[in-house]
This record gives C-alpha cells, sequence and structure tokens, in this order.
C-alpha cells in the first residue's frame, strides 16, 4: 500500500520488498561502506595516526550506532509496513535508564550506581517491555495513523523525561559511565575500542533481522504487511504479529541507545525530542526505508554531513550565516523529489548515477583542495546529491514535456492523464 | 537484459569511485599534513625567533642612537633659546652649529634603524625561504611514518588554538553575532587582534598574540541551547578542528553537559560564554570550567529586598518555567525575599511549551490575596503567560510584579509590551546607563573595534550591544581568558594546569565592577536590579535602580549544590543575607553612597 | 519439545481466535470506569488540587470549561485545516505548523508597521484595521504557499501518501529554518485591536471578550466549513472526491482544482490559527511550529482523520484536558499535565484505533 507507493513506479510490481536491483544496489552501496569503514578501523587500530581520530571516533562510530536506531525504522517499514517514529524514543528510553542505574552521584537522575552491565540489561529490559505495551496500543492501526500514533508516542516520552525530574529532567543525565572495556574518554590510548564495539553490534543487528525476515514469523509479517485481510482471514493475529514487530524493532533500537549513552556519556530529553524523531526519520529515508542496509548508509550520510556541511565549498559562504538546517532540509527534499527510494534509488533515472558520479568527483576534487579532507567528504555527498538532483529534473522535464513548455502553462493545465490519484 | 547489465556495471564502477573518494577523503594526506605542520610550526617558530632577535637589536641601538641624538638637538636647542634671549651672537651661532650636529647625528641614527631593519627583513626572508622548504619538503611523500610526536614536549608554544560556542538556533539565535563580537572584541582590545570585518562578527579575529604566542581562532559552533547540540558542537571544535580552549555556551543546559564534557577531558580548557545555571559550576566541580559572569540565583539579589524593604510585599507568588535555569532564578528571589521576612505563598512552574497558560495562572492566588509576583517564565511562554494572567486576574499594574533577567532584555521587555511600565528586573551583572567612566570606556571599545553588530540575522549598530549582557558577558569571559594567559606567558608547554591556576586568581576591574572567581571558579560580581519605564519617544527602557556588590554563588551560604534549587527549594525562610538593607540606591545613572 | 514450542509461539502470537468478545467488554468496562471516575473526582472529591471539586467552587469550573472551549476553538481552525486536507488528498501536511507560524509573522510584521513602532505597540494603540488587514495578509501570504507547494512539489506525486509526507517535512525543516533567519528568535505577539479586547463580568468570573472572540472564529469557521461542504457544488464534489476520487474525476470534474482549492483552503485555516493564536495564547518564536503540527495531529488522531466533525470532537476533548489537567490534577501532579494531555490519546487509540470518528485509511 504506502510502501509500495513510496516507489513512485506505479508500472512496477514488486516483487517482494528487499528483492530487485533496488534491493541489490542498496546492498552494493552498503557493503562498500562496511568494508570502508571496517577498513579505516582497523587502519586506525595498527596505525594511530593516519586518520583522523574524529573521522572514526565520532563521524563513524556515530554512524554505525544511529544506523542500528535507524535500522529498525527500517525493519518495520520494510517487513511489516508499518513506518514508526516511536524509534528515537526506544533508545532514548533504553539510555536514560542505562543512565538512571549506572551514575555515581553528581547528576541529576536516581544514580543508583550499579555496574554497567546491569544497567545495560536493565536498560534493554525496560525498553524491550515498553515497546510491547505501545506496540500493543498501536498494534491494530497502520499507514499514516501508525506513523502519528508512534509520533505521539515520541512526544510523550520527550515530556515526559522533561518533566520527570526524579529520574532526568531538561537538563539530562551526565557522567554516564562505560564498561571499562570500552575505556574512559580521559585515557586516549585506545578511542577505537568503541568503534569496534559498535561495528560488531551492527553487524550483529543486521544479520539477526535478515535472519528473522526468513523466519515464519517474518514471512507471516510479510504477508501482514501486504494483505492483513487476507492474514487476518487465515487465523494470523494481525495485530500480534504487529506488536511482536514492534517489540523486536524496541530492543534493536534499544542497542543503539546503549551505545548512544556510552558514546556520549550523557542523555537529555531534547536528543529525542521532535528534531530528534525527524532526524532518525531522515536518515532512514535517504537511505531508503524498505532496505535494511540503506539505514547504516543514510545515517553515515546524515552524520557526515552534519559534521562537515560548513566545509562545503560553494556554499560556505551561504551556510556561515548559520542556516546549514536549510541545507540539510533542501538534501531531503531533493533526495525524496528524484529518488523516492533512497540514494540507491538511482536506477529510476539512467543518467542519475553518471550526474552523481561527476557531481561527486568535482565537488569532492574541488573541496578537497580548498578545504582539505573535510571539503572532500562534504563535497562528495552534495556533489552526489546535487548530482541525482539535477538527474532527477532531466528526467522528469523529459517524461513531462508539458513541464518543459513552461511552469505557467502546468499550473495552468488541467489533470494530466495517467495520474488518476490511487487510493485505497 | 543489455539495458540492466549495463546499469548494473555503471552501479559497479560507481559504488566503487564513491567509497575510494570517501576513502581518499577520510584520509587525505593527513599524514602529510601532520608532517607539514610540524615543519611548518618548527620554521615559524624559528622565523619568529630569529626576527624578534634582530629587530630587539636594531630597535635597541636605534633608540639608544636616537636618545643620544635627541639629548644632543634638545640640549643645542636649549642653548639656542637662552642665547637668543640674552641677544649673544657668538653663542647663537655656536649653538645652531649643535643644533645641525645633533641633527645629523639624528639623522644617522635613523639611517641605522633603517639599516637594521633591512637586515630584520632580509631575516624573515630567509626564514620564510626555509619555511617554504619545510613546507615543501613536508608536502613530499614522507619516506617512513614520522615517530609519533613526543608527549608534551618542552618546546614553548607557538600558537594556541581556540573555539567558540555560541546559539545560532533556538530562542537564543538571534544573539549568535553579538556572543561572538563579545569575544572578538575582547582579544582585539586585550590582546592586540584585528578585526578581520568590522560589520560581520563571525569573520573573526586575526594577529592575536600574547607574549609573542598567536592566538589562533579555529572555530565557531552553533548550537540551538540544548545539551545534544553543545555537546555534538564541542566535540567537532575540540576533537576534530583541535581547538585547546573553547568560549562557550550560551545556555544553562548546554554549560551543564559542556562542565561534564570538561571533566572528562584534563587536557582542554573551557570558559563559560553566558550561561547562568548553578549546577555547572557548583555541582558539576570540573576543574577546567570557569565563568566570569554570575548564575541564575545571583543575577536576582537585590530583587526580594526591594520587594519586602521598598514596595512594602509580604506575601509574594512565584511563576517561572519548569527546568533547572527558572528554578536557579527564582530560588534567588525566594530567599532572599525570605531572609528579609517575607512569604511566598504560592510557586507555580508550568512546563517548557506549555501551549495553554489559562490553568496554570489560576493556580496564582488573586491581586487582592498576594502583593506580588515574580516572573522567571521565559522564551515563547512569556508573553502568553502574562496575556493568560489578564485574562484570569486582572489589569496588570507595574508595581506589583517583577522579573527576571528577561524583564531587563530590551528586546524581550518591548516584547512584553508597555503594560509592564514600573516594574522591577532582576540584573544579568551590566546596568548600561550606569555613568561611570568605565563604562563609558566599554562603550567606546565596542564602538572602537565594530561599526555594525548584526542581531538576528539584521544589521544593528555596534553601539547596541554595549546594552546587551550576552555581548558583556562573553567579552568578559574571553577577557579572564586573556589575563589567564598573560600571567603565564601564554605557554602552555607545561599542560593546561598553570593556566586554570591562573585563571583562578583573575579579577577583573570590568565595566560594572570587579569580577574574581570563588572556590568552584565562577563569578563574584557585582548586581544591579532595573526598571521598566517609557521614555520621551514612547519607548520602553530599562534604569538601573538599586547595586549590590559583590554577590557571589552560594548567595550568602544559601545554597551548595547539594540540594541544588528545584520546585520545592530552597524553603521560605527569614536568614541573614549580607546585602539585605544595604542595596545602594543609583539614580539617574549615578551611585547615592 | 518441538509441538511445546509451537504451541508457545502459537500463544504469543496470538494465533487462536482473534478478538475475544470478553477482551473487548473488558476494554470498554475500563473506559467506563475511568471516564466515570474523572468526573466523580472533578464534581466531588478533587481535594488538593488547584480548582477543588466542581461542586465547593462552581464559578472556577466554569471558568475551566470557558478556558477549555476557546483553547478547543484554536485547535479546531488549525486542525480543520489539516484534516480537510488529508481527508481528500491523503496528504500528511507536516509543514502546517510552518504556515501557521509563517502567517504569524508576516501578519506581526505588517502590524507593526501599520501601527508605526518597532515593538509590541499598547493595546490602544492597534486600530481595527491593525489587526484585520494583517490577517488577511497572513492568511493570503501563506495560502499562496500552500498552493505553490502543493503545485509543484505534491501534485505529481499524488497517491504517494508517504512521500508527500517526507515531501512537506523537508519543507518545514527548510522554513523553519529561514524563518529564524528572517525573524529572529526572540519570541514575540501580535497585539489584538482593543475593539475586541476587553472584559465582562459575571457570577463571579472575569472573562475576555477576545477569548468569546476565539470561541466565535472556531464557530464561524466550523460553520463556513459546515456550508462550504453540505450545500455548494465544490463542497459536494470535495465530499464526493474524499468518498471515491478516481469516479470523481471519471465523471469529468476537475479534480486538479478541487484538490488545489482545499489545499489552500487548508493552508488559509493554518494560517488564520497561526495569527489568532498568535494574538492570544502563545508568541511567536521558533519551535512554535512544531508544536502546533503536533497539536494538529493529537487532535486528528483522537478525532479521526478526515472528518470535520471527529476535527471538532478531538479539539474539543483535547481543550477540555489541556485546560482541565492543570485545574484538577493533585498540585503535587500538576507539573504532569503535559502527559495527561497525551495519555487521553492513548486511551482513545485503545479504544477506537482508528479515532473517535475516523475509518480506516
Amino acid at each position: 500500500m504506502i510502501l509500495t507507493r513510496l516507489r513512485g513506479d506505479p508500472g512496477e510490481t514488486p516483487g517482494g520488498v528487499g528483492s530487485g536491483d533496488y534491493a541489490r544496489n542498496t546492498r552494493k552501496l552498503a557493503a562498500a561502506l562496511f568494508v570502508a569503514l571496517v577498513l579505516v578501523g582497523v587502519f586506525q587500530a595498527i596505525t594511530p595516526g593516519v586518520f583522523r581520530h574524529y573521522f572514526v571516533d565520532v563521524v563513524m562510530t556515530r554512524s554505525l550506532l544511529f544506523g542500528v536506531a535507524a535500522a529498525s525504522i527500517v525493519f518495520l517499514s520494510a517487513f511489516g509496513g508499518m513506518i514508526s517514529l516511536a524509534q528515537t524514543l526506544m533508545y532514548g528510553v533504553c539510555a536514560f535508564t542505562v543512565g538512571n542505574a549506572v551514575t555515581t552521584g553528581g547528576s541529576k537522575g536516581l544514580n543508583l550506581g550499579w555496574n554497567p552491565w546491569v544497567g545495560v540489561a536493565l536498560g534493554i529490559g525496560v525498553t524491550t517491555a515498553l515497546g510491547f505495551v505501545m506496540g500493543l496500543i498501536a498494534s491494530r492501526s497502520s499507514g499514516l495513523y501508525y506513523l502519528m500514533i508512534t509520533l505521539a508516542y515520541g512526544v510523550i516520552g520527550f515530556y515526559f523525561f522533561g518533566q520527570v525530574t526524579v529520574l532526568s529532567g531538561f537538563g539530562g543525565v551526565n557522567q554516564v559511565r562505560a564498561p571499562a572495556f570500552i575505556g574512559e574518554p580521559t585515557d586516549a590510548t585506545n578511542p577505537e575500542r568503541l568503534f569496534f564495539t559498535v561495528l560488531v553490534v551492527s553487524v550483529v543487528v543486521y544479520l539477526l533481522l535478515r535472519y528473522v525476515s526468513r523466519t515464519p514469523f517474518g514471512l507471516a509479517l510479510q504477508g501482514v504487511r501486504d494483505d492483513p485481510v487476507r492474514m487476518n482471514s487465515l487465523g494470523f493475529n494481525v495485530a500480534m504479529h504487529r506488536t511482536w514487530a514492534f517489540t523486536l524493532a524496541a530492543f534493536i533500537a534499544s542497542l543503539g541507545g546503549v551505545l548512544y549513552v556510552w558514546e556520549q556519556r550523557a542523555i537529555s530529553p531534547t536528543t529525542i525530542s521532535l528534531v530528534g524523531i525527524l532526524n532518525l526519520l531522515i536518515m532512514a529515508i535517504i537511505g531508503g526505508v524498505l532496505v535494511l542496509e540503506g539505514a547504516w548508509l543514510g545515517a553515515f550520510i546524515y552524520i557526515a554531513l552534519e559534521n562537515y556541511v560548513r566545509n562545503v565549498v560553494f556554499l560556505n559562504n551561504w551556510i556561515e550565516e548559520a542556516r546549514f538546517r536549510t541545507l540539510a532540509g533542501a538534501i531531503v527534499l531533493v533526495l525524496v523529489l528524484a529518488c523516492p527510494d533512497g540514494v540507491v534509488g538511482l536506477r529510476k533515472v539512467r543518467g542519475a548515477v553518471t550526474l552523481s558520479l561527476i557531481g561527486a568527483a568535482v565537488w569532492g576534487t574541488v573541496g578537497g583542495l580548498q578545504e582539505g579532507d573535510r571539503g572532500a567528504i562534504a563535497g562528495v555527498i552534495v556533489g552526489a546529491v546535487a548530482g541525482i538532483g539535477a538527474a532527477g529534473l532531466v528526467g522528469w522535464l523529459a517524461g513531462h514535456r508539458d513541464t518543459a513548455r513552461g511552469v505557467w502553462s502546468r499550473l495552468l493545465a488541467t489533470g494530466r492523464p495517467g495520474q488518476v490519484p490511487a487510493r485505497n | 537484459m543489455r539495458t540492466v547489465r549495463k546499469n548494473s556495471t555503471w552501479l559497479r564502477l560507481s559504488v566503487a569511485a564513491m567509497a575510494l573518494a570517501l576513502l581518499a577523503a577520510a584520509c587525505a594526506s593527513d599524514t602529510g599534513a601532520e608532517d607539514a605542520d610540524a615543519a611548518l610550526s618548527a620554521a615559524q617558530s624559528a622565523r619568529g625567533e630569529a626576527s624578534t632577535a634582530l629587530a630587539d637589536a636594531a630597535a635597541a641601538a636605534a633608540a639608544a642612537d636616537a636618545a643620544l641624538a635627541a639629548a644632543e638637538a634638545a640640549q643645542a636647542a636649549a642653548d639656542l633659546a637662552q642665547a637668543t634671549a640674552e641677544g649673544n651672537e657668538a653663542a647663537v651661532a655656536a649653538a645652531e652649529q649643535a643644533l645641525a650636529e645633533a641633527q645629523s647625528a639624528a639623522e644617522d641614527a635613523r639611517s641605522q634603524a633603517a639599516a637594521a631593519e633591512q637586515e630584520a627583513a632580509q631575516a624573515r626572508e630567509a626564514a620564510a625561504a626555509a619555511e617554504a622548504q619545510a613546507a615543501e619538503a613536508a608536502a613530499a611523500p614522507p619516506p617512513e611514518p614520522p615517530p609519533p610526536p613526543p608527549p608534551a614536549a618542552a618546546e614553548p608554544t607557538t600558537s594556541i588554538k581556540l573555539a567558540i560556542l555560541s546559539d545560532c538556533e533556538g530562542a537564543f539565535g538571534a544573539f549568535h553575532d553579538r556572543d561572538i563580537a563579545g569575544v572578538v572584541t575582547a582579544f582585539a582590545e586585550h590582546a592586540g587582534a584585528t578585526v578581520n570585518d568590522r560589520t560581520a562578527p563571525q569573520a573573526g579575529f586575526s594577529n592575536a598574540s600574547i607574549n609573542g604566542v598567536a592566538i589562533e581562532l579555529v572555530g565557531i559552533g552553533c548550537a540551538d541551547d540544548t545539551a545534544e547540540a553543545a555537546l555534538r558542537e564541542t566535540r567537532r571544535l575540540m576533537e576534530d578542528i583541535g581547538a585547546e580552549i573553547m568560549i562557550g555556551p550560551l545556555s544553562g543546559d548546554e554549560s551543564i553537559a559542556v562542565a561534564n564534557y570538561a571533566k572528562d577531558h584534563p587536557h582542554q580548557t573551557f570558559v563559560n560564554g553566558t550561561s547562568g545555571a548553578q549546577d555547572s559550576t557548583m555541582a558539576v566541580r570540573a576543574p577546567n570550567f570557569f565563568r566570569f559572569n554570575g548564575d541564575g540565583a545571583q543575577w536576582n539579589a537585590g530583587l526580594g529586598d526591594i520587594a519586602h524593604n521598598v514596595l512594602g510585599w509580604e506575601t509574594a507568588a512565584v511563576i517561572g518555567d519548569d527546568y533547572s535555569f527558572a528554578w536557579t532564578s527564582t530560588a534567588g528571589f525566594i530567599a532572599e525575599f525570605c531572609a528579609a521576612g517575607g512569604d511566598v505563598i504560592s510557586r507555580v512552574y508550568p512546563p517548557l511549551n506549555t501551549t495553554d497558560y489559562s490553568g496554570f495562572v489560576e493556580q496564582l492566588p488573586g491581586v487582592d490575596e498576594v502583593d506580588g509576583y515574580f516572573w522567571a517564565v521565559g522564551g515563547a511562554g512569556l508573553v502568553p503567560a502574562l496575556n493568560a494572567f489578564e485574562d484570569a486576574k486582572g489589569e496588570i499594574v507595574g508595581q506589583q510584579h517583577m522579573g527576571n533577567l528577561f524583564w531587563g532584555i530590551p528586546d524581550v521587555f518591548r516584547a512584553i509590551g508597555p503594560r509592564v511600565e514600573g516594574s522591577y528586573s532582576g540584573g544579568f551583572g551590566n546596568a548600561p546607563d550606569l555613568q561611570t567612566d568605565k563604562a563609558a570606556e566599554f562603550r567606546a571599545i565596542i564602538n572602537s573595534h565594530f561599526d555594525e553588530i548584526p542581531f538576528g540575522g539584521a544589521p544593528a549598530p555596534a553601539d547596541a550591544a554595549y546594552f546587551d549582557a550576552f555581548f558583556m558577558n562573553y567579552y568578559n569571559n574571553a577577557w579572564g581568558l586573556i589575563e589567564g594567559l598573560k600571567a603565564i606567558g601564554a605557554d602552555l608547554s607545561g599542560g593546561h594546569e598553570p593556566l586554570w591556576e591562573a585563571i583562578s586568581n583573575v579579577t577583573l576591574d570590568a565595566a560594572f565592577g570587579e569580577i574574581s572567581l570563588d572556590s568552584n571558579r565562577t563569578a563574584i560580581q557585582d548586581q544591579y536590579v532595573g526598571r521598566i519605564y517609557i521614555d520621551d519617544a514612547g519607548e520602553m527602557q530599562s534604569s538601573t535602580v538599586a547595586f549590590v556588590p559583590q554577590v557571589d554563588q552560594t548567595f550568602g551560604g544559601t545554597f551548595t549544590g547539594d540540594p541544588p534549587p528545584s520546585r520545592d527549594f530552597p524553603p521560605c525562610e527569614v536568614r541573614d543575607l549580607p546585602w539585605i538593607g544595604n542595596a545602594t540606591p543609583v539614580v539617574d545613572g549615578v551611585l547615592q553612597n | 519439545m518441538t509441538t511445546v514450542m509451537t504451541g508457545a509461539v502459537n500463544v504469543l502470537l496470538g494465533r487462536r481466535g482473534r478478538h475475544v468478545p470478553w477482551q473487548r467488554a473488558a476494554t470498554r468496562l475500563l473506559i467506563t470506569a475511568a471516564i466515570v471516575f474523572v468526573l466523580v473526582w472533578i464534581i466531588f472529591l478533587a481535594g488538593n488540587t488547584s480548582n477543588g471539586p466542581a461542586v465547593s467552587a462552581p464559578s472556577d469550573f466554569l471558568k475551566s470549561i470557558l478556558n477549555a472551549l476557546t483553547i478547543s476553538g484554536l485547535y479546531f481552525i488549525v486542525a480543520s485545516g489539516f484534516t480537510l486536507v488529508f481527508g481528500l488528498m491523503r496528504t500528511v501536511q507536516m509543514a502546517h505548523g510552518s504556515l501557521f507560524l509563517l502567517a504569524g509573522y508576516f501578519a506581526l510584521e505588517y502590524q507593526l508597521d501599520f501601527v508605526g513602532v518597532t515593538a509590541t505597540p499598547d493595546r490602544n494603540q492597534v486600530a481595527w484595521a491593525d489587526w484585520w488587514l494583517p490577517l488577511v495578509i497572513g492568511v493570503v501570504v501563506v495560502s499562496g504557499l500552500g498552493l505553490f507547494i502543493q503545485q509543484v512539489f505534491l501534485r505529481w506525486n499524488q497517491g504517494q501518501d508517504l512521500r508527500q509526507a517526507l515531501i512537506t517535512i523537508a519543507i518545514s525543516i527548510v522554513l523553519g529554518d529561514q524563518m529564524i533567519q528572517h525573524f529572529g528568535g526572540v519570541a514575540e505577539p501580535i497585539t489584538f485591536t482593543h475593539e475586541i479586547h476587553g472584559y465582562v463580568e459575571f457570577i463571579g468570573i472575569r472573562y475576555g471578550i477576545h477569548q468569546f472572540f476565539v470561541i466565535g472564529m472556531a464557530l464561524g469557521v466550523g460553520g463556513f466549513l459546515w456550508l462550504l461542504l453540505k450545500k455548494t457544488r465544490t463542497g459536494m464534489v470535495i465530499r464526493a472526491g474524499v468518498d471515491d476520487t478516481p469516479m470523481v474525476q471519471a465523471l469529468g470534474i476537475n479534480v486538479q482544482k478541487v484538490f488545489a482549492v482545499a489545499f489552500v483552503l487548508g493552508s488559509a485555516l493554518a494560517g488564520l490559527g497561526g495569527v489568532i493564536a498568535g494574538s492570544s495564547v502563545t508568541s511567536l518564536s521558533p519551535g512554535v511550529d512544531g508544536q502546533w503540527l503536533l497539536h494538529s495531529l493529537v487532535v486528528v488522531i483522537i478525532g479521526g482523520m478526515g472528518s470535520l466533525g471527529g476535527a471538532a470532537a478531538g479539539s474539543l476533548l483535547y481543550g477540555v484536558v489541556t485546560a482541565f489537567a492543570p485545574a484538577y490534577l493533585p498540585t503535587d501532579y500538576a507539573y504532569y499535565s503535559i502527559i495527561a494531555t497525551f495519555v487521553i490519546l492513548a486511551l482513545v487509540l485503545a479504544m477506537r484505533p482508528y479515532g473517535l470518528f475516523g475509518r480506516p485509511a
């Protein structure tokens, strides 16, 4: 239903989500990213100083851990047909639980001072249980209703942790300690330990979700996604399948929450506010909400942009006026308009690949020359997006000659044939 | 099938290319860059030393000669004058000759100085050449990986990297340029920096140096008054760009996050921007986080006293946002009002982002059930809360209301509207209408370095920043840092501890009173109470009406950090506060003592 | 062993049977009990609350009801536009809040310009036209912007619900950021003309004429929409479009025109709400857009999406909770009233997953 519409290609019959060129493309791109990340991480571990610590410790670590959280959105949408905006809340709940359990004083919250691992177990347990309850309440809804209900959950969570000062208050919980093997932030000798932890968790989560999608439960869930009515009459309890899927997603998101709080050493309600909710959704969209690997890809692009957007040459002066959320919004807009399947929907327009490649190469090179490595990273991403946008525009103009004759004629034109809005 | 295959080839190519590009971008000559950096900095330091030495020598010689010549000339002139007066022609001639001699001697000295200068220039050129050579050498791929740099080598510091963190989004986004301008002005005034653009503070400064050590502004962070964004930006500035010292952040929750970050990063130094959370210094107690401004409670010193002893309130009700900054803000009023003998009969804390304040305002006692109200609601909630009050309780009479710092910021109280005319407001540590030389000097300093300081994205005269405590606090904090650096000769080669020690001992002779730091590294400073009036042009203005000297963060022993101010702390109790009854009235900007 | 595990899985997935009647009955019983308890609490118990029980403080109770009606009115004005767009086009207009705020900012700029001041004027300076004219300007501007968004970004994605939602999210991010750039971050209110502003007193209650005006505007908007939908040809087409768009199109009706009209109307209502709310319950500052988008969402989730009656019912319920929670929660718990407003959501959804008046999308 919604998800097939998202593909923006009415002529295509989805042969099951997770198949076809689309999925293959994502997988290739994500695999390349994974390999690149592992290589960078290993290089960093063997020869400290080759890469910027920051690139490994912050950009890549955060990409992977937000990828885990975004993967829970992608899992629900790809296999369950549910767009959930509550995943930010889920990792927040876990992070707050861990924070309250392990802090030893000098911070807001309960300061229970427990062993970090007990805190982790508690956090994951609480979040998963909460996921079950929330999933149950929302389980009879679907589509846009599901989206809005889960959004409401997310906002309740924000106010809950903001107002309940026993647990946090708006200032948040600080001084959260990670287990000993991660090391202290003051100890700069082995900072990539957290990176490898996050990498391992990412791989495990990925494999777990792929495995689940092939179990009888996963197959039934995809059945529920495609035709709930038929599944219901076949004797499957649609609501309970949705509930358990949501619970699993909550579990995955809680892993993201643990990693987040280890990385950040703090958690505050503003992290899970509307902005945080939308950010995670944007990551999932950029990567393409229908293929699991896209989650990490989208997270990487988003995090890299967030860090290096000021180094985008050609746009520097404009961004110096501190308007980089506008750029982020514009990039999302371009991606959603030009390739609704995320960065991997490129095949829709033949020239998109070429153009994005040229864009990435040119912008990346100029950026690298002018601003160093940060400029190169930012340039590659923005250039690729610009290429996609240009290709999208060209393709769209080619496909709709009436528009090419002028915007006004289009604005005045009556309903176009072949554009019957579908509804069910 | 052909097209599909073609497509996939393209894709494979693109994937590979993008991955490669990313990888290349990531490592982009990082090794080379580090080498080059090291070589460059070595060359730079060599150059600096050479030129300093040469210039010193030359200058000394020239100065000596010139002095001698000048002395002779002076002598000759004196003789001449005397001779003229006496009418002794021979003497006049002799004196004239002496004068000519002296002049030629001076000429010689001058030319000598020029030669010395030339020599210095040559030396500088040589140094530059060496530098270029070094850069070239570094740019070439190194034959083998260089040994890791020795930790904390005892080389003298050649430059210090500085970053600024402020808010360009969120509730305080409009103040972004002023915050940065505060830091830039401080470095221009106290560290010899050149302001890069006199109408755009974000262009930063250059050529700042303390004791020959360059202070580079390497980054400006942009947060949005959330802890999340502040932490993210702090990490970007400190870990990616590599700043060693950061000035910021702006708001309370941000500063708690940054102070905690500081605690975890003992090789860096943090100086507050303008945040006023009590916890960031009193509870977190990071040894490397300093604050040359007061906190939310300190800023309200003097209000409780005035409420009870001037306005004659026996009872009061407080209403504020339900989070730590507003709790701290109301705590200052409650502690002082109760200490003076008043009674707080109602405390109402509507949640942040409340849409409809009517239900909360209902909880306040009516206008005839209480003597006055203290407001600590900020941001988007302030005007709606006052509207709801008007709707539920009756007209707002200035004498019956007091506000915290938000009622003292012109852009904010003008949004409230003329109905609050006559009400008292908490300070922000500044008193722009004070008629003192130091205040005038401060104002002149701002105008001497900037023509325009944008506000909210629109151009605004630099002078407007004088009335803005955000500007002042960033300025004072940067100044405190500069004084600390000066005290240690800006030498960080032995780690940051000496700098911390030095900053702790800094006392600023600031525009509105002396600022020193207490044992928690937060300011002990003078406070002012303002009052809103409407000037002849119909504009709302705030005038300073009272002065409270040297208020400290414990608020006369009321706060210890545990428990922190909350919905019901501090309790209302009579106690002794040093300044009660001792506030000095201020009339027309003049202290009446 | 396998049997046991399969059995366990079946139980966990609830594969045996669907909604057993007793579950439904239990839910209903619980909900009814909850409603009865809340009523009894407000009317008789309500000890240690800010208002006190309604029987002993009837005027406070009445005032809370008036407050509830006022805020409900605002919720309704904003949410009716949202639900109209959704009902007809299945577009979740995530930039609704941005249009709300933008209209407010335009009205504010023009009001200050008309009155000739640089900051909030005194009410007595604000003449009749100094409020109404900015209102019209603000509404017209965002209607135009709404038309632009619909024609340029949404029209050719008609039918792709999620994609449209994402497009409007992106637009709202850009708009929100640009509004900070152009209007700054300091919260500023619009000022009601003194001809609307004033107070009446009756049975011990002081209440604002402008608050009644807000209620009146909401009733006016409701009436207008009802007439439009029930009595005009456009309205008939819109209602038909809500039910079956392809059929309407097949009948030769230019459905694109109807879509455009509905979207402009929805945007205009967002703008109208923005100017009125900006003059009363909120001031204009960054973040307000997100809050009011959320209010619209809550209202339509409670009421059921796409239904005008649902929007009215949802607004009322949401407004009542907004106004009553701080007044009738025990004072130690009044801090959590903002959470209470969302608990109502969970209750409604547990009972009716598609809202009070909704039906499956």
